[in-house]
């Protein structure tokens, strides 16, 4: 029989060779990612002074926005509905697109395979533009107003929406699809009674997440011209009128927190 | 003897009460749209008469025009550089607040609540409005890009982080109180390497999400390839749009590419 | 698998708790009631706990057991009575309970482990109360603190899979990891609160040795729930029989009569049946 002691010591060294790799190892990788941390905070200028100079400056302008102009408020009525529309009617919108894309895209509804490529690449470029630059882009095109800022937040939410319905579809049970493919059933009807029935409850929640993420669009979509409550804040903000820029970024608030808390109900309740 | 199965019974007919109800959601949902459409002046008409105004403007942009290409590199590489220390700032942000917030993390009903609101301030007022400010502080450039970004999603990643914190296994932790083990070792040892892969999928995630934010940045001059962007929209040089266009393009579908391996190859 | 159970003798000298001629805990007249409904969890229980004491307290599911063992580290608050340990009174001052949890290892019905980490990690997080909380930022721990861990993983016979993460290893092996958490502390007295009802009847014959030695060896007592009464009859040494809340029996094995079963068991069936 070993001793206890030597049986420890030798577990002891063994512990302290895997630890001293394993810092190592930890090590390697925690420099690596603060230079190339450190590279880009060189790129970007980032610097702790001038965030600390910055700061009267910054308390300056917080100091001249409070208090807020509740009474401006009611003149934000108008705009905090029109920012709801907005995100209403995009949204909408992006689900009566996304119908037949999401159809197109995925890869067992499909018609062929080429027509999955290229939707799939459309729905790439869709999303990967961000609302805020088709509203500028659709701004110069239509003119300025809530027209250009529903198309901008449909078009974005048209590529998130259809490539996430699509990808739900490729993932849903085989079997029901196969029965009623045995009882004879067409192209439309396995769509009908054996795709959707099974994508639609999460489908659902993910059209109420996108509209929360819409409301949140479109409250800054007024920066650019497109309407709603990002109107008030910058056109405030340009008349130097700080007290109503507070109000509506006060708006802006209480408006996201009840979007965020309806859409959170509703999700619940589906679930 | 066969039985009959009692329909009524199994599934009773609505209730003139429910249908009533039913008829009263839709009309009223049906009115609120038709009076949205309206103040929003969104009809089919003006769907088909704008059509062809966005076509004409899109014809003006091709084919792309490539010289827009040109200095193009330096803004691409700082909107990554945005969204990484957006990035990071936004954890450093969002940890502790996260901690803070989180309902079993037992603070005192103050500190939570105040974690909380702070949460939710930051997050509802988008990165471009806080770029606004933070513009105002320290000047243009892509720095307050990154603190407006670190800022906003902060907030939203503190209430990620709370949220994972709340759906821990609460059986490890008992087991470390019951060493004697304080608050904080119970968070490092109990907490942490449960949440810990969560965390480092939401951050990549909202990596992503950032280098999409960070190409808009640059329009209120916060940094990054939006600035080229909004110069050549406003120069009605649409050519060169499209081209820096294709640019973002091919920029967040490698980085949604680069995140999605690094994702599944660290959470495991 | 190896069913032996070998405990070195020298590892004794490295845990032999401070001695003390009285109970290692005293528990006296601890009773609880849950606020909501009204529900006496607990009633008045008492008794002593000898050092190197090997007690089962048996009774079926929802007797009080686990609030029982939780009231003895505050993981529950009793709302009546009070508990020693070494003759020290546990309170729910911090600085206090810290000191006495740190005597006091506690073995669950679902080990409990954090089972992304490592086996060792596990072990060693026994020994946090003895550290500063900076080091726990850095996962640090002192040598001395290493080998204790790895000296409670060779006694519980997994010095082999120190390095594994903690969801690799069997049902079995992870109650033995989390038995070596509970030594890690070199505590005087082990909770074991159901700590073979997740496991089948093979692999809990081994566990339940393993505390047995435990107690033998290392004169540490061991207070462990059970619900089975023939394991309860092939390791305690006493007994304690609980029933609604109240102690209905405490004796060794041997006076457990089919008669007391019947009370610990069968008055929870009357009252179903009413």
């Amino acid at each position: 029989m070993t001793s206890l002691e030597a049986t420890i010591g030798q577990a002891l060294d063994r512990e302290a060779a895997w630890r001293h790799r394993r810092i190592a190892v930890r090590t390697l990788i925690t420099a690596l990612c603060l230079f190339v941390l450190w590279l880009a905070a060189v790129r970007i200028n980032f610097s702790f002074t001038s965030v600390v100079l910055g700061a009267p400056g910054m308390a300056d302008v917080f100091g001249r926005m409070f208090p807020p102009d509740f009474s401006y408020i009611s003149r934000l009525i108008a705009p905090t509905i029109e920012t709801v529309q907005i995100a209403v009617w995009g949204t909408l919108l992006a689900v009566v697109a996304s119908a037949p894309l999401c159809l197109l895209a995925a890869r067992n509804t499909t018609p062929h395979p080429l027509v999955y490529s290229v939707v799939r690449v459309f729905l790439n470029l869709l999303r990967s533009i961000n609302e805020l630059i088709y509203a500028l882009l659709l701004v110069s095109a239509v003119g300025l107003g809530p027209y250009p800022g529903v198309l901008a937040i449909a078009l974005h939410a048209t590529g998130m929406l259809a490539k996430f319905v699509a990808e739900e579809i490729e993932h849903v049970n085989r079997g029901p699809i196969e029965a009623l493919q045995a009882a004879g059933a067409g192209r439309m009807q396995i769509i009908l009674m054996g795709i959707l029935p099974q994508v639609l409850p999460s489908v659902v929640g993910y059209i109420l997440y996108r509209f929360d993420v819409s409301i949140r669009s479109a409250t800054v979509l007024g920066l650019v011209g497109a309407g709603g409550l990002g109107f008030s804040l910058i056109t405030t903000m340009k008349m130097f009128k700080y007290h109503e820029t507070a109000a509506s970024i006060f708006m802006i608030i209480v408006l996201i927190l009840m979007a965020d808390w309806i859409s959170g109900r509703l999700q619940k309740k589906i679930l | 003897m066969s039985r009959v199965t009692d329909y009524a019974a199994v599934q009773p007919a609505p209730t003139l009460a429910d249908r009533a109800k039913f008829l009263a959601f839709l009309l009223i949902a049906a009115a609120f749209l038709g009076w949205s459409a309206n103040a929003l002046e969104l009809s089919p008409g003006e769907l088909i008469h704008s059509m062809p105004v966005i076509g004409r403007y899109l014809a003006r942009m091709f084919p792309p025009d490539w010289s827009a290409l040109q200095g193009l590199w330096d803004p691409t590489v700082d909107t990554i550089c945005i969204a990484l220390w957006g990035t990071v700032i936004a954890s450093i942000i969002g940890l502790p607040l996260g901690i803070l917030a989180a309902k079993n993390m037992n603070s005192p009903a103050v500190v939570r609540l105040t974690s909380l609101t702070i949460l939710n301030v930051l997050r509802s007022i988008s990165e471009l409005i806080w770029a606004i400010f933070f513009v105002a502080a320290v000047g243009l450039g892509p720095f307050p890009g990154a603190l407006a970004l670190g800022v906003n999603f902060g907030g939203i990643l503190g209430r990620l982080y709370a949220e994972a914190i709340e759906n821990v296994d609460q059986k490890p932790l008992e087991a470390l109180r019951a060493t004697g083990a304080n608050h904080l070792q119970t968070i490092m040892f109990a907490v942490l390497p449960q949440v810990l892969p969560q965390i480092v999928s939401y951050n990549l995630y909202w990596f992503e999400v950032g280098v999409r934010s960070a190409t808009v940045l640059g329009m209120i001059g916060a940094g990054g390839i939006g600035f080229e962007l909004v110069t050549t929209i406003r120069l009605y040089d649409f050519r060169q749009t499209s081209a820096i266009l294709i640019v973002i393009l091919l920029l967040v579908t490698v980085i949604d590419r680069v995140s999605a391996i690094l994702r599944r190859a660290i959470v495991k | 698998m190896n069913m032996n159970v070998e405990i070195d003798h020298r590892a004794t000298k490295a845990t032999a708790p401070e001695l003390n001629a009285g109970p290692v805990v005293s528990i006296v007249n601890i009773g609880k009631t849950y606020a909501r409904g009204n529900l006496v969890a607990l009633s008045d229980v008492s008794f002593d706990v000898g050092r190197g004491e090997f007690i089962v307290i048996l009774g079926p599911s929802g007797a009080g057991k686990s609030t029982l063992l939780r009231c003895i580290n505050r993981l529950a608050e009793p709302t009546k009575g009070r508990i020693y340990l070494n003759g020290k009174e546990i309170t729910d001052r911090r600085r206090e309970l810290r000191d006495a949890r740190r005597q006091i290892g506690m073995v669950f019905q679902q080990f409990n482990l954090v089972t992304r980490l490592s086996v060792l990690l596990n072990v060693l997080s026994g020994r946090l109360s003895y550290r500063p909380t900076w080091r726990s930022f850095f996962y640090s721990f002192t040598r001395e603190d290493r080998a204790i861990a790895l000296e409670c993983l060779e006694m519980v016979g997994l010095g082999h899979k120190v390095f594994q993460r903690a969801d690799t290893l069997s049902g079995g092996e992870q109650q033995r990891v989390a038995i070596a958490r509970a030594l890690a502390q070199r505590p005087n007295v082990i909770l074991a609160d159901e700590p073979v009802a997740s496991l089948d009847p093979k692999i809990a014959r081994q566990v339940l040795k393993y505390l047995k030695e435990i107690s033998q060896r290392l004169g540490i007592s061991v207070i462990c729930n059970l619900h089975q009464v023939d394991f309860a009859r092939e390791y305690a040494e006493r007994i304690v029989g609980l029933c609604q809340g109240q102690k209905i029996f405490d004796g060794p094995p041997s006076e457990l009569t089919d008669d007391i079963l019947n009370k610990i068991y069968g008055m929870r069936a009357e009252a179903d049946g009413d």
